[in-house]
C-alpha cells in the first residue's frame, strides 16, 4: 500500500462572519487564493496534480456549482487537474484528505490539493433554503437539533460546569493570542487580497477574562451553561494541504511535514454529536496500531468548550498537549475549512515541536466523528 | 446642492451632518485637532460613531453615515472648496466663529453659501469686519435639536444676497431637508427661543406662585393648550435644565432695556425657582440626560416608577398620573373655557397665556414681518398645535384685550384694533390691513379641502375628497386612523367613485400624525369574546376583498403615509400601486405583537415583493419575511422600509411632511397614462418541508428564551401561511390561496386565549404582552 504524506499546509486568516475583513470576499475566490499560496509555498508543480478535493458544509450559492472545479479555474490550475466538492459538514476538509489517502493507496493518483472553505457571512448555516424532511422531523427531531443544544446535552451528561467551560475558553484564547504574538501562524497564513491584503486572524479576543465570560447570557437554552464565549464563532475562512504519495514527494523535491498513518470516521447519536471524536479516535489509533498516550500532540476541533471537555474526559486527556496554538473557540470555525486546518496544523506542529505522533480529530453535526493519525516525516 | 461642509462636530454639527446625509448630500464634517491627538480626525470620527448610538436616531438609515467624511480643519480645509454650502456649528463665541469664517474665506468657491447655526449671536455682529463677499453670502440657519426631527429652520437672510440664490436655498431646505423655513429678523433668540423661552419662564414662575405641582402644571400646560404632552417641566427635562439659565443669560445680554423678558427672568430670581434650578443642575439633575429632572424614572426595586419632584421640598414621589384638577377636562369646550375655569388650573392657564400672548403680540414686527411667521415657528419648532396668534383668535381678540385691560395689563398695539388676526386665507398686518398668508407651492392638506367644501362621501371613520385634477383622496379620521368596517366601506366607495368615471386616480392619506395604526383590534376582541366567529370571518374577508378590489381596480392608487403605518395600515399600503412616503414613516407588519398574523393580504404581498426582488429559492424570501413579520419589525424611516420591501424601488420618499399629499397626487397622475392593473401573482412555495425549517428556528428561539410560548404558536401559524400550507414546490398557488391561508390562520389564533389576552393588554396599556 502506498503511503501518503502531508507536503504542505496553508490557510487564509480566519475572520468573524459579517463584520470581519473577509466578509465581502467570495468563498470561491478565497479558496483560490489559498490554493495559489499552497502551490507557491510548496513549490509543487500544478501539472502533476491528479485532483483538487474541497470540503464545504453548505455547498450552495457562491460556494456551490462544484466549487472545487471553479477554484481550479480561479487559481489558474491546468485544465487537466480535476475537482470535486465533498460534504461531511464540519468534517468536510478532513474527509477531503482521507479521500486522497485512499486514492494514493489504491494507485488512483499521486498528488492532491485537499482543502476546505466556508463563508459563513455569505452562505448562512442551514443554507438558503432549509427544507428538512417533515416526517423525519416528526419521528426524530434530534436529527435536526441545533449545535448549541448538543453542547448543552454534553454539559449535562458529563456535569461540566459553566466555570470549567469558561476556563477552557480563556485558555484557548490566551494560547491563540500568544501564538499570534510569537509568529506561530506566520508560516501557515496566506494573505488574502481584498482591496488591501488581509493578513491576520480576526476572531481571537485578547481582552477575554473569566469575569467578562461570566457575565454572558446562555446562548441556546435559558436554563443552560453554554454561552457565545464558550462556543466557536461564525467564521469566514479557507485552508488547504498538499497530500502526495511519499514517493511523489521525494521525486519532486517536496518537504513532507508528516506521514498519514491512519484515518477513521464514526457515527453517534445526533443529540450528542460533540462526542463523535471519541469513537473515531479509537478506531484510527487501532488501525495505526498505536495508543493515545503515544500521541505527542493533538488537534481537537473546539466546536464548543463543553463538547471539547466531554471528549477530553472520555479519552482521559488533559488540555496540556491539545491545541497548542489555541483552538476554534478563539480562532474561529469556518465549517468546511476546519478539518484541513487542524490536520495541517498537527502536521506542522509535529515538525515545530519535534514529536513523533499526532492526532487530529473533530465532531460533526448529525452525530459523527472523524480522526487522522500522523507520524513525523 | 450636492456637497455640504459642516464645521464643528458637536451635538448640533453632528445632527445637522446626519440630516444632510439623510437628504442624500455628501457631507464633509470638519473639526479641530485636539491637542496631542493620535487620530487627527478623532472629533469628527467620534461624532459619526455617536450617530449610530444616539436615540432617537439622527440617521434615517445606518448606511447613510457613509455619506459623511470625517476630517479636520488643519489638514482638510481644502475640502471646503468643493462645498456648495458651509454650515458653521462651532462654539457660541464670536471670536472663534469669525476665525473660522476667515479660514473659510480663503478656500470656499464663488457662489457657495456660508451659514451659522448660532442661536444667540446676531448676524450683524457675525459679519462685522468681514469682506463684502462674505457678507453677501452669509446667513443664519438656526436648526432645532434634534435636526432630523424638529421641522423648524429659522433663517436670518442676507440683505445683499441675490433673491434667486436665497430662493434656491430655501427650496433646498424645504424639499430636500424637509424643513419648514421661517424668515426671522436679526433679533435675540429669533422667534422660537424668544417666544418659547418667555413662555417656559412664565409657566415655571406661575407654577411656583400659584403653588401647582409639576404634574398639575404639565396637565394644564400640555394637551389642553395644544402643546405636546411634555408641556413645560417635561420639556425642560427633555432639553436639559441647563438650557434655562443659558437662554436667560444670552437674552439678558442682548435684549433691549425694558423688554418684558427681563421682567420674567427677574421674577424667577425673586420667587426662588432660579435658585432651585441652579441647585438641581449643580447636583446633576439636569433632566433626562442627567440623573433626572422634574421627573425621573426610579429603577430601584427592580421596577420602573415615574416620579415627580416637589417644587417645595425637592423630594421625589411617584408621579400623579391623574391630577385632581377639573380645568384640563374643561379645555374640551375650548381654550376660553380653560382659562375661565374657576380652579387654580384655569387661573394658571390664564396667567401664562395672558403674558405669553400679549408679549408675543408686542414682538411683531420686531422679530418677524408677519404673525403667520411667528405661528409657523411655534408650530414647527415647539410642536404647538396652534401658534400664539391662532390661540388669540380662539380666545377672541376683543375678549382677550378687555380682560388684559381689566387686569391693568397694557394691550399691545397689534391687538388694539380688536379685529381677528386671521380672516380666511389672510392675516392682519401691523398696518391694520389684511394680507394673504404666504403658502409654499406644491403643498396639499386635507384641511384645505375641508375649508373649501364638502367631501364627496363620508362616514365616522373616513371621507373621500376631490383633490383636483381628477384625483380623489381617501382620508381616514378614526382614532389613530385605525381601520374598521366603516373605513372599509369608504375604501369600496372610493373605488366605485373613481371607476364611475369622474376621476382618474386615488390617493390615500391624511393630515394626521399617523397614516394608520392598523385594524381596530378593539372591535376584533369584542367579536371574539362573544364567540361571533362568523363576524370575525366577515371582518377578515371584508378587508381582503376591499384591499384586493383596490389593488386590481382599473386606476392607479398611491398611498401617502407619514408616521405610523403598521399592521392593517401597512397592508393597505401594500395594496397600493405606489407609495409616496414621508421620510418619517414607521411601517411594518406588527400583527404577531397581538398574537395574530397579517390577514388582509400582508403575507401575500410580502411573498410577491420578496420573490420579485430578493434572492431566489423556495425559502430564501420566506425566511426574510418570516424574520421581519415574526418579530413585528417596524421600519424607523421610509428608507428602512425599502430594506423590508414594503417600499419598492419605484416608490418614492418625500422629506417635507407638508408636501406628501401633493407629491402623492402628482405621482398618481404620472401613473394614469397607460395604467394597467397588476395581475394576480402566482407563488411556488415549499409546503411542509419549509414549515419544518422555520419551526426548527423557532424551537431554538424558545429554548434560548428569545421567544415566549405563544410566540411559538403565532410563529407556527405565520410559517403555515408563508410556506403555502400543505402545498408542494411543484404546485402553483395564486394570491387567493394565500389569502385563504391568512384567514384560516388568523381565525385559529383568534380562538386562542393568549391571543385575546394580547389584544386586551395592547388595548389597555398600548404595549405588547409577552405571554
Amino acid at each position: 500500500m502506498r503511503e501518503a504524506v502531508i507536503a504542505g499546509y496553508v490557510r487564509s486568516p480566519f475572520t468573524p462572519a459579517q463584520k470581519g475583513a473577509l466578509a465581502k470576499v467570495r468563498p470561491d475566490e478565497l479558496m483560490a487564493q489559498v490554493v495559489r499560496g499552497l502551490l507557491e509555498r510548496t513549490g509543487a508543480d500544478p501539472a502533476g496534480l491528479e485532483d483538487m478535493i474541497i470540503g464545504c458544509a453548505f455547498p450552495e450559492g457562491e460556494q456551490g456549482l462544484n466549487v472545487a472545479r471553479i477554484v481550479g479555474f480561479l487559481a489558474d490550475l491546468p485544465a487537466s487537474v480535476a475537482g470535486t466538492t465533498v460534504n461531511r459538514f464540519c468534517g468536510s476538509s478532513m474527509q477531503a484528505i482521507h479521500i486522497a489517502v485512499g486514492a494514493i493507496a489504491t494507485g488512483a493518483g499521486e498528488a492532491f490539493v485537499c482543502g476546505g472553505v466556508e463563508s459563513m457571512s455569505r452562505v448562512p448555516m442551514m443554507g438558503f433554503n432549509p427544507l428538512p424532511h417533515p416526517g423525519l422531523y416528526e419521528r426524530a427531531p434530534e436529527v435536526f437539533i441545533s449545535m448549541g443544544l448538543t453542547a448543552e446535552n454534553l454539559a449535562r451528561k458529563y456535569d461540566i460546569l459553566r466555570e470549567t467551560q469558561e476556563a477552557f475558553a480563556l485558555e484557548s484564547q490566551q494560547r491563540a493570542v500568544r501564538a499570534a504574538n510569537d509568529g506561530g501562524f506566520t508560516d501557515e497564513i496566506v494573505p488574502i487580497e481584498n482591496g488591501g491584503p488581509v493578513t491576520t486572524d480576526g476572531c481571537p479576543r485578547p481582552d477575554t477574562s473569566l469575569e467578562a465570560l461570566a457575565t454572558l447570557k446562555p446562548a441556546f437554552d435559558t436554563e443552560g451553561s453554554v454561552t457565545a464565549g464558550t462556543s466557536s464563532p461564525l467564521t469566514d475562512g479557507a485552508a488547504a494541504v498538499l497530500v502526495t504519495s511519499a514517493d511523489y514527494a521525494q521525486r519532486n523535491g517536496l518537504k513532507p511535514l508528516a506521514r498519514i498513518r491512519a484515518t477513521a470516521v464514526s457515527g453517534c447519536a445526533p443529540e450528542i454529536m460533540g462526542i463523535g471524536p471519541v469513537e473515531a479516535t479509537r478506531k484510527a489509533l487501532d488501525r495505526a496500531g498505536l495508543e493515545l498516550k503515544q500521541m505527542d500532540l493533538i488537534e481537537l476541533n473546539e466546536a464548543f468548550a463543553a463538547q471539547s471537555l466531554a471528549v477530553l474526559g472520555e479519552l482521559g486527556l488533559s488540555h496540556k498537549k491539545v491545541n497548542l496554538d489555541g483552538g476554534a473557540i478563539a480562532l474561529g470555525h469556518p465549517l468546511g475549512a476546519s478539518g484541513a486546518r487542524i490536520t495541517g496544523k498537527a502536521a506542522s506542529l509535529l515538525r515545530r515541536e519535534g514529536g513523533k505522533y499526532a492526532l487530529a480529530t473533530m465532531c460533526i453535526g448529525g452525530g459523527q466523528g472523524i480522526a487522522t493519525v500522523l507520524e513525523a516525516a | 446642492m450636492q456637497r455640504v461642509a459642516v464645521i464643528g462636530s458637536g451635538v448640533m454639527g453632528g445632527g445637522i451632518a446626519a440630516h444632510l446625509a439623510n437628504a442624500g448630500v455628501e457631507v464633509e464634517l470638519l473639526d479641530i485637532v485636539p491637542e496631542g491627538a493620535e487620530d487627527r480626525d478623532m472629533l469628527a470620527r467620534g461624532a459619526i460613531a455617536r450617530l449610530h448610538k444616539t436615540k432617537p436616531a439622527p440617521l434615517m438609515h445606518a448606511n447613510f453615515a457613509e455619506r459623511i467624511r470625517p476630517g479636520n480643519l488643519n489638514d482638510h480645509l481644502e475640502r471646503v472648496s468643493e462645498a456648495d454650502w458651509i454650515v458653521e456649528a462651532v462654539l457660541e463665541d464670536l471670536n472663534i466663529k469669525q476665525k473660522v469664517f476667515r479660514d473659510l474665506e480663503k478656500v470656499r468657491k464663488d457662489g457657495s453659501i456660508v451659514s451659522s447655526n448660532t442661536s444667540t449671536i446676531p448676524r450683524a455682529q457675525l459679519v462685522a469686519g468681514m469682506s463684502k463677499r462674505f457678507e453677501r453670502d452669509f446667513l443664519i440657519t438656526h436648526f432645532f435639536n434634534p435636526p432630523r426631527y424638529l421641522r423648524l429652520l429659522e433663517i436670518v437672510p442676507s440683505p445683499a444676497m441675490e433673491p434667486e440664490r436665497l430662493e434656491a436655498f430655501r427650496e433646498f431646505a424645504d424639499r430636500r431637508l424637509g424643513k419648514g423655513v421661517v424668515t426671522c429678523n436679526d433679533t435675540p433668540g429669533f422667534i422660537g427661543n424668544r417666544v418659547g423661552g418667555y413662555w417656559m419662564q412664565c409657566a415655571i414662575n406661575a407654577a411656583i406662585e400659584l403653588g401647582l405641582t409639576v404634574e398639575e402644571a404639565d396637565a394644564v400646560m400640555g394637551r389642553p393648550i395644544g402643546v405636546p404632552k411634555t408641556a413645560v417641566f417635561g420639556l425642560l427635562d427633555l432639553v436639559g435644565l441647563d438650557l434655562v439659565p443659558h437662554i436667560a443669560r444670552s437674552m439678558l445680554a442682548t435684549l433691549p432695556e425694558g423688554d418684558d423678558y427681563r421682567r420674567v427672568v427677574a421674577e424667577a430670581e425673586e420667587n426662588g425657582i432660579a435658585a432651585i434650578i441652579a441647585g438641581m443642575i449643580g447636583a446633576g439633575y439636569t433632566g433626562r440626560k442627567g440623573k433626572g429632572g422634574f421627573y425621573r424614572l426610579n429603577r430601584t426595586e427592580g421596577g420602573k416608577v415615574k416620579e415627580a419632584r416637589s417644587l417645595a421640598t425637592g423630594e421625589y414621589a411617584p408621579a400623579n398620573r391623574k391630577v385632581a384638577l377639573e380645568s384640563p377636562r374643561a379645555a374640551k369646550q375650548g381654550l376660553r373655557a380653560l382659562v375661565e375655569y374657576p380652579d387654580k388650573g384655569g387661573e394658571y392657564a390664564w396667567k401664562v397665556l395672558s403674558q405669553t400672548l400679549a408679549y408675543t403680540a408686542s414682538l411683531v414686527p420686531e422679530i418677524a414681518s408677519s404673525i403667520s411667521d411667528v405661528d409657523s415657528a411655534m408650530r414647527l419648532g415647539y410642536g404647538w398645535k396652534r401658534g400664539p396668534f391662532e390661540m388669540l383668535d380662539l380666545l377672541g381678540v376683543e375678549w382677550f384685550c378687555e380682560r388684559l385691560a381689566a387686569e391693568g395689563i397694557a394691550v399691545p398695539p397689534l391687538l388694539a384694533h380688536g379685529s381677528p388676526l386671521y380672516e380666511g386665507e389672510t392675516q392682519l398686518m401691523v398696518e391694520g390691513i389684511y394680507a394673504p398668508v404666504p403658502r409654499a407651492r406644491g403643498t396639499l392638506h386635507v384641511a384645505d379641502l375641508r375649508k373649501a367644501g364638502e367631501p364627496l362621501a363620508s362616514n365616522a371613520s373616513a371621507s373621500i375628497w376631490d383633490a383636483g385634477d381628477g384625483v380623489a383622496l381617501l382620508e381616514f379620521h378614526s382614532k389613530m386612523n385605525s381601520i374598521d368596517p366603516l373605513t372599509l366601506e369608504m375604501v369600496a366607495e372610493a373605488v366605485e367613485l373613481v371607476e364611475g368615471g369622474d376621476f382618474v386616480g386615488l390617493v390615500i392619506g391624511n393630515d394626521g400624525e399617523h397614516f394608520s395604526a392598523g385594524a381596530n383590534i378593539g372591535l376584533a376582541l369584542f367579536v371574539a369574546n362573544v364567540g361571533a366567529w362568523e363576524e370575525s370571518d366577515k371582518m377578515i374577508r371584508g378587508g381582503q376583498l376591499a384591499f384586493m378590489t383596490l389593488k386590481h381596480s382599473s386606476f392607479p392608487v398611491v398611498g401617502a403615509p407619514s408616521g405610523l403605518a403598521i399592521g392593517g395600515g401597512c397592508e393597505l399600503l401594500l395594496a397600493c400601486d405606489a407609495i409616496q412616503a414621508h421620510a418619517e414613516t414607521y411601517t411594518g407588519l406588527v400583527e404577531v405583537g397581538v398574537g395574530l398574523v397579517p390577514a388582509w393580504g400582508g403575507c401575500k404581498e410580502m411573498l410577491r415583493r420578496w420573490t420579485e426582488a430578493g434572492p431566489h429559492g423556495p425559502m430564501a424570501s420566506v425566511t426574510r419575511i418570516f424574520e421581519n413579520v415574526g418579530t413585528a419589525k417596524v421600519a424607523t424611516s421610509a428608507f428602512e422600509a425599502r430594506d423590508m420591501q414594503i417600499l419598492r424601488d419605484s416608490d418614492r420618499i418625500t422629506m417635507n411632511r407638508d408636501r406628501v399629499l401633493a407629491d402623492a397626487k402628482a405621482h398618481c397622475l404620472e401613473l394614469v397614462d397607460g395604467y394597467e392593473p397588476p395581475e394576480m401573482a402566482t407563488h411556488h412555495l415549499a409546503g411542509p418541508s419549509g414549515r419544518v425549517g422555520l419551526q426548527m428556528a423557532v424551537a431554538d428561539l424558545l429554548r434560548s428564551g428569545k421567544a415566549t410560548p405563544h410566540d411559538g404558536v403565532v410563529a407556527g401559524e405565520l410559517a403555515m401561511v408563508l410556506t403555502g400550507g400543505e402545498t408542494d414546490p411543484t404546485e402553483e398557488l395564486d394570491d387567493s390561496d394565500i389569502l385563504d391561508l391568512e384567514r384560516e390562520a388568523i381565525l385559529r389564533l383568534m380562538k386562542t386565549a393568549p391571543t385575546l389576552e394580547r389584544i386586551e393588554h395592547m388595548l389597555n396599556t398600548g404595549k405588547p404582552l409577552r405571554n
